[in-house]
Formats: structure tokens, C-alpha cells, sequence
């Protein structure tokens, strides 16, 4: 990755079109509500405001370099972290948050480095064990305060927060080593936001019987249904992002994001339910926090990764 | 015997079903987690936050370091620093460089405890300032056009907090002239009969460096002094 391979990438450019495009659309779609019919648009408005902010951001990074890539996921995964330990009330203990920054940073350096055996961008077995030498970083911290009251809640929700938002979603940082990380990383974007749309979209149209009512009370069967749909038909028409797919790989891309998004917006919910709070932070215009963006893509990036390891390797 | 264990066999499926669940933990979330960043920064008392505390630690190591290279900072009378409890430190004000020689010549210990008080229509407006007023100085905003009695309720209370340091300047702002303006009669509706040591501190030099209305300031030698604490108790207020 880099500014020249950029510009030189069908993908990559491919990407950027559907996203300008995608962006334009919307915005003429919404400026024709607002002033053409006089509809209440707020909301979209603000939403839209803030994937102006986002979409730039993603594919600036992107654009440059792998290491503003990984940079920029490791940062997102700090804040991100930050909101979770703000919700779940873990922020006012210090060391025990102290160690779960060290180990997010961690998970970025070993992205960034280069695999010593294999002569790889990305050190692929430090960033796997990594979750081993964290999690005995977070549990010396009560042996070394010397203390036991209360450290249990403490350690789980450091765990979860370190495992869950740094290391699943680091591997969304590591696919900008893949070969074809352009492909990847912009069709999980993609795939993921487009399955969130479809989901909302089809609920509204068909959606009657609720899906899961004690956690997320706006979603449906039937906009579950319909989103999966739509991710499974997603892989074939953007098959230019990863041209050595078979079909194998295709319908798993498809059930990855279809299943697994709509999972990673009902854990987070899960977590927003038992905390009790509505957003995790109001960071993104029309949005609220960091975390309620990411949500799918905290899920679906390791799965993804997974696969395609499998099938394919990285490299 | 097996209707002898009847009662047990139900007594026991119903202990499991009238087992209560489990305790849910409490969770202690931020108040102002639904508010933005910029207005997270703008509310005063600051909570602690991490990322800040780190910030402030590494602009103040850098503030330090310019202070002492390029302004060659000079600070007299350290010894008169209370060593426990609250107190005030009055300061006259040429310059931006007031504030930032005194902080530099305080000790790192103390650098989330002291509280310079600053111009809320001035630092509190627009984002860069407010970043560098809340990150940076960890300022403490004055109203200086309305709400007198407020603001210094606001520092009332932060120095009931004991440990805490706040900054005060005697003039209502910057001097223009290099002289000292008019004092203002806000810091006696405070401390007169106030418990705390006042400790008066000079800066010399900070007018030559860095005036009002200059972008950056030039390589001149700033002098702190830091008098012996003086004690308002005994006087009436109002």
C-alpha cells in the first residue's frame, strides 16, 4: 500500500467512485427532501454530516500507507476502548485501563512489524499470543495493588474490552498486510454499512415480528433477513475486490457479514442494555460514539480475516 | 421409599427454579458520556481523564524544557512554596508567558492541582484554546463580564479541596504598556478572611518576551520570584 499503488489499483479507485457516488447520491437525495418536499430530515442530516467526516478520514488513510492504515485503526481502537471503560464504569481504575491501552497499542505494533521467519509485513504469531500476555498483564494488576474487593468486575470487563475491541478489531489492522488489502478492507467496510442500510430498510418494509425484544427492540425478523440477503448477494457483485475467490469464499464472505454484523450490533446492544446507556459516546455527528459505528465490524473483521487465511493466506 | 423421595426430588427441581439470579454488577458510567468532546472539554470541575493527565504531562515536560532553553528561566524563592494544603498564588500579568513561567516553576507533582484562572471569553470560546486552556494549562474559566461572585465561588470551592493550587492574576487582563494595570478588587472579595495562604509571585521580563499582540514570543530572559506566603485570615470579608 502506498499513494503510487493506490492510484495504480483498479480497486482501489473503483472504491472511491462507489463512495463519492454513494456520498453524492445521498446528499442530492436529502437536500431534495428538505427543500424539495419540505420533509423533516434532522436526523439524516446529521447522519450524513457524519460520514462526510468519516468516508474522507477512512479512504485518506487508506490512500497513504499501510502504516496510517494501522496507525489509524490502533487510535480508533483507543477511543474506542475509552467508551466502553466510560460506560462500563471501568475508566476510574487506572492501572487496570493503563494495561489495556498498552496491550491495544501492542496488537497495532505487532501489525506493523515485519514477521522476523517469513519476512511478511504484519508479525502474525506475537499478534495471535498477544491476548495470552495481556490477559497476565490484567490479572498482576490486583496481586500488585494488593487487592481482591470488586477486582473480578475489574478484570472481566478489562478482558472483554481488551479482547473485544483491541485484539478482534485489530485484525481489521491486519488485513492492510494482505495482498490484496484494498479488496478486503474496502469490501468490509462496504459490506458491512450495506448490510446495517438493508437491515433498517427491510424492517421498515417488511419487518413485523421483532427479533430479539429484550435487546435491540427496533430490529426484525424480517429486516434480518432481508439484510443477509442482500450480504450474500454483495461478494459476487463486488467479485473485483478479490478475484481469487471461488464460489466457497464468495457465499462465506456473504454469511460473514450477513450473520455476523447484525450479531456485532446486538453484542454491543447486549453491552448498551445491561450498562444502561443509549449511545456510547457522542464522538460522530448523528452517530453517537466510535463504538456504535464499529460494532459490526468488531465482529465481522476476525471472521473475515479467518477465512481468508484459510483459503488463501495473506500474501 | 420412593415416596419418601418424592418430596425430595420436587423440593429440589424447585430449588433450582426459585434460585434467584444472579446479581447484576453495577456500573459506574461517566455522566457526561453523552456529551461531545468539546463540551466534555469546557465543563468545570474537570473529571480525571487518562489520555488527558498524559497530554498535560508531556506539554508540561515540553513547556519545561522551552521555558528553561529559550526564556533561560530564572525562579527565586522556591523555598516559599507551601509544602501541604491549599493555597493561592497571585501573580501580576504581562503576557501568556506569566502563567506559563509560574506552572514550569512549580513542582511536576502538583501539575494537575494547579488551576490558573483564565478568561472564559477569551479561553473558553474557540477550540484551540479551549484544547490548550483545558489540556494544556488546566485553566479554570473566569467569568470576568458577569457571574464575579460564581466564578470565585468556583474557586472557593476548588480550594476547599486541600492540595489544590489556583493562580490568580491581580490585573483583569494582558498589560499593554509593560506597566502594571489597575488591580481588581475580585481576588479581596475572596481571600480576605480566607484560611489559605496567598503566596505573591513576580514575573519580570515575560512583557519583553512576549507582549499582547505578538504571535511568538522572542528569546528573552524571564525572572520568577515567589514571595513568602502572607496569611488574610484575620481580616473581615466583605
Amino acid at each position: 500500500m502506498s499513494p503510487q499503488a493506490a492510484l495504480n489499483s483498479d480497486v482501489f479507485r473503483i472504491y472511491v467512485a462507489l463512495l463519492v457516488g454513494i456520498l453524492a447520491v445521498a446528499g442530492v437525495l436529502i437536500a431534495g427532501l428538505k427543500y424539495g418536499l419540505k420533509r423533516n430530515v434532522d436526523h439524516a442530516v446529521r447522519s450524513y454530516r457524519g460520514w462526510l467526516m468519516m468516508i474522507p478520514a477512512v479512504l485518506l488513510c487508506i490512500f497513504l500507507d499501510r502504516i496510517t492504515t494501522i496507525v489509524f485503526f490502533t487510535v480508533l481502537a483507543v477511543f474506542a476502548f475509552k467508551e466502553y471503560a466510560r460506560a462500563t464504569g471501568l475508566y476510574s481504575d487506572w492501572p487496570m485501563t493503563g494495561v489495556v491501552y498498552c496491550g491495544i497499542s501492542a496488537v497495532g505494533i505487532a501489525t506493523l512489524l515485519r514477521d522476523p521467519t517469513y519476512a511478511v509485513p504484519g508479525w502474525y504469531g506475537i499478534f495471535m499470543a498477544l491476548p495470552v500476555y495481556v490477559v497476565t498483564a490484567i490479572l498482576l494488576v490486583p496481586i500488585l495493588r494488593n487487592r481482591a474487593k470488586g477486582q473480578l468486575q475489574a478484570i472481566a470487563l478489562a478482558i472483554v474490552g481488551f479482547i473485544y475491541i483491541g485484539w478482534m478489531f485489530g485484525h481489521a489492522a491486519f488485513l492492510a498486510n494482505a495482498k490484496y488489502a484494498y479488496g478486503y478492507l474496502f469490501y468490509l467496510f462496504v459490506a458491512v454499512e450495506v448490510n446495517d442500510v438493508a437491515a433498517f430498510t427491510c424492517g421498515k418494509l417488511f419487518g413485523h415480528r421483532k427479533l430479539r425484544s429484550e435487546i435491540s427492540p427496533n430490529k426484525t425478523w424480517g429486516g434480518s433477513i432481508g439484510a443477509l440477503g442482500v450480504s450474500l448477494a454483495l461478494p459476487w457483485l463486488l467479485r473485483f475486490s478479490f478475484p481469487h475467490f471461488g464460489p466457497v469464499e464468495l457465499v462465506l464472505a456473504g454469511l460473514i457479514v450477513g450473520i455476523g454484523g447484525q450479531l456485532g450490533d446486538l453484542s454491543m446492544s447486549v453491552i448498551k442494555r445491561d450498562v444502561g446507556v443509549k449511545d456510547m459516546g457522542a464522538l460522530i455527528e448523528g452517530h453517537g460514539g466510535i463504538l456504535d459505528r464499529i460494532d459490526s465490524l468488531i465482529y465481522t473483521a476476525p471472521l473475515f480475516f479467518h477465512m481468508v487465511r484459510y483459503f488463501h493466506d495473506l500474501y | 421409599m420412593r415416596a419418601r423421595c418424592a418430596h425430595l426430588v420436587t423440593k429440589d427441581s424447585d430449588f433450582f427454579a426459585l434460585q434467584p439470579p444472579m446479581d447484576p454488577w453495577l456500573y459506574d458510567t461517566a455522566e457526561d458520556l453523552d456529551q461531545t468532546l468539546i463540551e466534555r472539554l469546557r465543563r468545570f470541575p474537570r473529571k480525571p481523564d487518562m489520555l488527558v493527565y498524559g497530554a498535560r504531562s508531556v506539554a508540561a515536560l515540553a513547556m519545561r524544557a522551552s521555558m528553561g532553553i529559550y526564556h533561560r528561566l530564572q525562579v527565586t524563592g522556591r523555598e516559599n512554596l507551601p509544602r501541604e494544603g491549599s493555597f493561592v498564588l497571585v501573580a501580576n500579568h504581562a503576557s501568556h508567558l506569566d502563567t506559563l513561567a509560574i506552572l514550569s516553576a512549580m513542582p511536576l507533582k502538583k501539575l494537575h492541582r494547579i488551576f490558573p484562572a483564565a478568561a472564559k471569553d477569551f479561553f473558553f470560546v474557540s477550540v484551540p484554546r479551549l484544547a490548550i486552556a483545558s489540556i494544556v494549562v488546566n485553566a479554570l474559566p473566569f467569568d470576568r463580564k458577569a457571574n464575579i461572585r460564581q466564578s470565585l465561588s468556583l474557586c472557593q470551592g476548588l480550594l476547599e479541596n486541600p492540595g489544590n493550587v489556583l493562580l490568580l492574576f491581580r490585573e483583569r487582563t494582558r498589560t499593554t504598556s509593560g506597566e502594571m494595570n489597575e488591580f481588581k478588587p475580585g481576588i479581596g472579595l475572596l481571600l480576605a478572611g480566607a484560611p489559605w495562604p496567598v503566596v505573591p509571585c513576580y514575573v519580570d521580563g515575560a512583557y519583553r518576551a512576549w507582549p499582547k499582540g505578538k504571535r511568538f514570543p522572542r528569546p528573552y530572559r524571564v525572572r520568577l520570584a515567589i514571595g513568602p506566603p502572607r496569611d488574610y485570615s484575620h481580616l473581615k470579608r466583605g
